[in-house]
């Protein structure tokens, strides 16, 4: 069996909604890293200059879209009848799991960006070398971890049915 | 030899063998028959979720049986 069968009869034994969910999360992954390497990689001028860090970021936007974009019309030549049909219950509770975690991550980055926010805007010296637009910073990462939790929790779920756990 | 998960607490069900004796239905055959994904029989196959009652009663009615000779209920009282 050759590598393009073994990847069809993955493919068939795969939910087509699970594809969808893996490429999600890869594509949400590289973006990560991607943004991440972008902050490790900057120079310090870099990092307190608003205009880089606005060009990073519409860089992160662009490359979402387009990303997203092209694996969904890849995905649309392999997919079958799943996609028009609509959720059952298990799927939906699966993805109600899903956008628990991610909330709670979200909740936790907003709060910790607020927290961080009110350090620095009360003068606090709490790191010894602060980075600057760190709250901004902290609510990406957090958007970014919570999109990975959700589609990762959704695999997880949806694989090993444990959804009541 | 009796399946050690049918001695588990909670709702168990014999689809599988109800499968196997209807022509050897597939999943995704009952699937697309109550209107639920492949996945979601596989889950209620392996006792990892109950179903809703109207799933359970469309499974039921698949193989033209009571409700109660498809699924079953252990309380452990």
């Amino acid at each position: 069996m050759d590598n393009k069968q073994k990847v069809i009869q993955w493919l068939q034994e795969t939910s087509f909604r699970e594809v969808t969910l893996s490429v999600d999360f890869i594509v949400t992954g590289y973006i990560s890293y991607f943004y991440l390497s972008q902050l490790l990689n900057a120079t310090p001028e870099q990092l307190a200059s608003i205009e880089w860090l606005s060009t990073v970021l519409l860089e992160v936007i662009v490359y979402s879209i387009v990303l997203m974009v092209v694996s969904y019309i890849a995905l649309a030549f392999i997919s079958d009848d799943e996609l028009s049909r609509p959720m059952d219950v298990r799927e939906k509770q699966i993805n109600l799991v899903g956008y628990k975690y991610s909330a709670i991550i979200l909740q936790v980055g907003v709060i910790l960006a607020l927290v961080q926010y009110n350090i620095a805007a009360q003068g606090f010296e709490f790191m010894q070398s602060s980075v600057p637009h760190l709250p901004l910073h902290i609510l990406v990462g957090a958007f970014l971890l919570a999109e990975l939790a959700h589609y990762g929790v959704q695999l997880y779920k949806g694989r090993t049915g444990e959804i009541y756990e | 030899m009796s399946d050690p998960a049918d001695k588990k607490l909670g709702i168990s069900n014999s689809i599988r063998t109800l499968r196997f004796l209807h022509n050897e239905m597939t999943q995704k055959q009952l699937a697309d028959l109550i209107g639920v994904t492949r996945q979601t029989v596989m889950a209620i196959e392996s006792n990892k979720y109950s179903p809703t009652l109207e799933v359970a009663f469309k499974i039921a009615e698949v193989f033209n049986l009571p409700l109660d000779q498809v699924f079953s209920y252990r309380s452990g009282k």
